[in-house]
């Protein structure tokens, strides 16, 4: 009963986002909700290894970039039909991830998060420099859309895989190895003491997490039609840490909310004018402040306290 | 005589000038509780770092079972069968007293834990031994009435039986406690002293690190006295208590 119960906002999610092409009326929107969706993918892997194993990596959108490019230029150069270099996109990715991973794990903390954030700036140097292949800054147009640019059946995609990741992403989380990564956040060193090979672990947590960003860019590039560098850039993994933060870190929902708020708040705000960017930073940061569980903590907090209340006036 | 669990041959540990372990040789038999004392900064927590594979060794040997662990990474010396608790509680303090258990059963468990992200079949089965392998150890440390409690709501005491327990889960055959009774209040020391003696009634091989005397006086069946990093002394309890090298240089006078 209780499962069923737990399932039941999702389910109901679901139907909502299913629904959602039918009741749209200003296209726009539909544009900005497939960008969510894609951002739903990244930050569920984002969450992985910051929310579940507590490492925060800066290297999302460069891991985004690879699949991106990865994906459009097998297409490009070797003609191969873009279901099959949108499957490689992600398997590309997790061979960057298991090779900058491998040494970048032995550092914890802030020391981690530098040595990923130098890693998305050298993806971003080799987009720009290696421009015989990548085109450099100027980008690359035309890249192959599915079904001939239908947005509502790529909305639909980026759907089903949203939710199929998000399921997955569960899963681990609830399995043995989702518990080691949760004992890792809390003590690291006696993981090891355990009997425990952390490093697996969080090597694996990374690549996973790197395979549903390389995953999430193939997509963008499919659906956006043209990519450049800048796309991928520091700025862009920010936005990833963002959205496990204020959807709520280390929890299944929260990724999802949150990678709607940071594709549509910047558009809500769009009545403030030139100050919609400066107006967004502050909003980020309070949240960061005054809600470091993020949304979906908040909404378990209240939750218990109604709960709880009721328990008092019923007994 | 039996083979020892653990055999210490010459063991050293230099920290750049500072020798914190130089020449250290002890045995350790199933069903034995050996105490291991000394003043502060004798290298008693060193010793049993190195013996748990926190830092390698800069010479000498140890023996475990009959094979030799010294090369070996830490988490593989726990599966191997030697285990450790640590002087200050290290805890998961998000996790309930029986998920904190179990992580201990990790090292010894044969299935893959990445079967467990579609948890059917031989993963069910494996879950089961390892609940019914808890509740063992469970009783055994007397952590069942907390069983499902979050470990932060603990009292410290019994953060410190819950790391006992989860170090036991992995089946040990020697474990390594480093000062269990810190900060402990007397009946739970009384517990404590029970909990050993029931670890070792199971033929596991104890070392134990401890300041209060009482209690390792009472526990111990040997104590290896440590002096800079040097044995200076060995023997039973009595023979410890009576020896003037260990007077002078830890017990003084009144002990």
């Amino acid at each position: 009963m209780n499962r069923i119960l737990a399932l039941l906002p999702w389910l109901l999610a679901l139907a909502l986002l299913a629904v959602l092409p039918q009741v749209l009326t200003v296209k726009y929107y539909l544009h900005l909700s497939i960008l969510a969706l894609i951002w739903v993918i990244v930050a569920q892997g984002q969450n992985l290894i910051q929310g579940f194993t507590g490492y925060v990596s800066i290297v999302q959108a460069g891991f985004m970039g690879i699949g991106a490019y990865g994906s459009t230029l097998m297409g490009l150069n070797f003609q191969w039909p873009l279901w099959a270099t949108m499957i490689m996109a992600p398997l590309i990715t997790a061979l960057f991830a298991l090779a900058t991973g491998y040494p970048s794990l032995r550092v914890k903390g802030h020391y981690f998060a530098i040595v990923t954030l130098a890693f998305n700036l050298i993806i971003v140097i080799v987009l720009v420099n290696y421009s015989e292949l990548t085109k450099g800054e100027a980008g690359i147009s035309n890249i192959p859309k599915p079904w001939g640019g239908n947005r509502e059946a790529f909305y639909y995609l980026a759907l089903v895989l949203a939710a199929s990741l998000t399921l997955l992403a569960a899963l681990i989380a609830r399995s043995r190895v989702g518990e080691i990564l949760l004992a890792i956040r809390q003590n690291e060193d006696l993981v090891a003491a355990l009997g425990i090979a952390a490093w697996k672990y969080k090597l694996f947590a990374f690549v996973i997490s790197a395979m549903y960003a390389g995953l999430g860019g193939a997509l963008y590039a499919h659906f956006q039609g043209f990519i450049n560098p800048e796309i991928f850039g520091v700025a862009q993994s920010l936005d990833a840490i963002l959205a496990v933060i204020l959807g709520g870190s280390g929890t299944i929902a929260g990724p999802a909310i949150g990678a709607f708020l940071v594709v549509f708040l910047p558009e809500l705000l769009r009545f403030a004018d030139s100050f919609r960017l400066i107006l967004y930073g502050l909003i980020l940061v309070l949240a960061t402040i005054f809600m470091p569980i993020g949304i979906v903590g908040i909404a378990k907090a209240a939750f218990a306290r109604i709960i709880r209340r009721e328990v008092r006036h019923g007994g | 005589m039996t083979e020892p669990i653990l055999r210490v041959d010459s063991l050293a540990k230099s920290f750049g000038g500072v020798r914190a372990v130089r020449d250290l040789s002890f045995t350790v038999s199933a069903g034995e509780i050996l105490g291991l004392i000394g003043p502060n900064g004798s290298g008693k927590s060193t010793t049993v770092n190195v013996l748990s594979g926190v830092f390698p060794p800069t010479s000498g040997s140890i023996i475990l079972a009959g094979e030799p662990i010294e090369g070996l990474p830490e988490a593989q010396r726990v599966g191997r069968g030697l285990s450790r608790t640590f002087q200050t509680a290290r805890v998961f303090p998000e996790f309930t007293v029986r998920q904190h258990v179990a992580m201990g059963c990790h090292a010894i468990r044969q299935v893959n834990p990445f079967a467990s992200i579609l948890p059917f079949g031989s993963w069910r089965r494996e879950q089961a031994d390892i609940d019914s392998q808890v509740d063992e150890v469970l009783r055994l440390c007397a952590l069942h009435p907390v069983a499902d409690r979050p470990v932060a709501s603990l009292s410290s005491g019994q953060q410190r039986f819950l790391m006992i327990a989860t170090a036991l889960a992995a089946q040990p055959r020697i474990l390594l406690v480093d000062e269990p009774a810190a900060g402990l209040v007397e009946h739970e020391r009384q517990e404590l002293a029970e909990l050993i003696r029931g670890i070792r009634q199971r033929g596991i091989a104890v070392v134990i690190i401890e300041h209060h005397m009482a209690l390792i006086m009472a526990l111990c069946d040997r104590i290896v006295v440590l002096n800079f990093g040097a044995k200076i002394a060995e023997g039973s309890p009595a023979e410890i208590r009576a020896n003037p090298a260990v007077i002078d240089a830890y017990l003084g006078e009144a002990a």
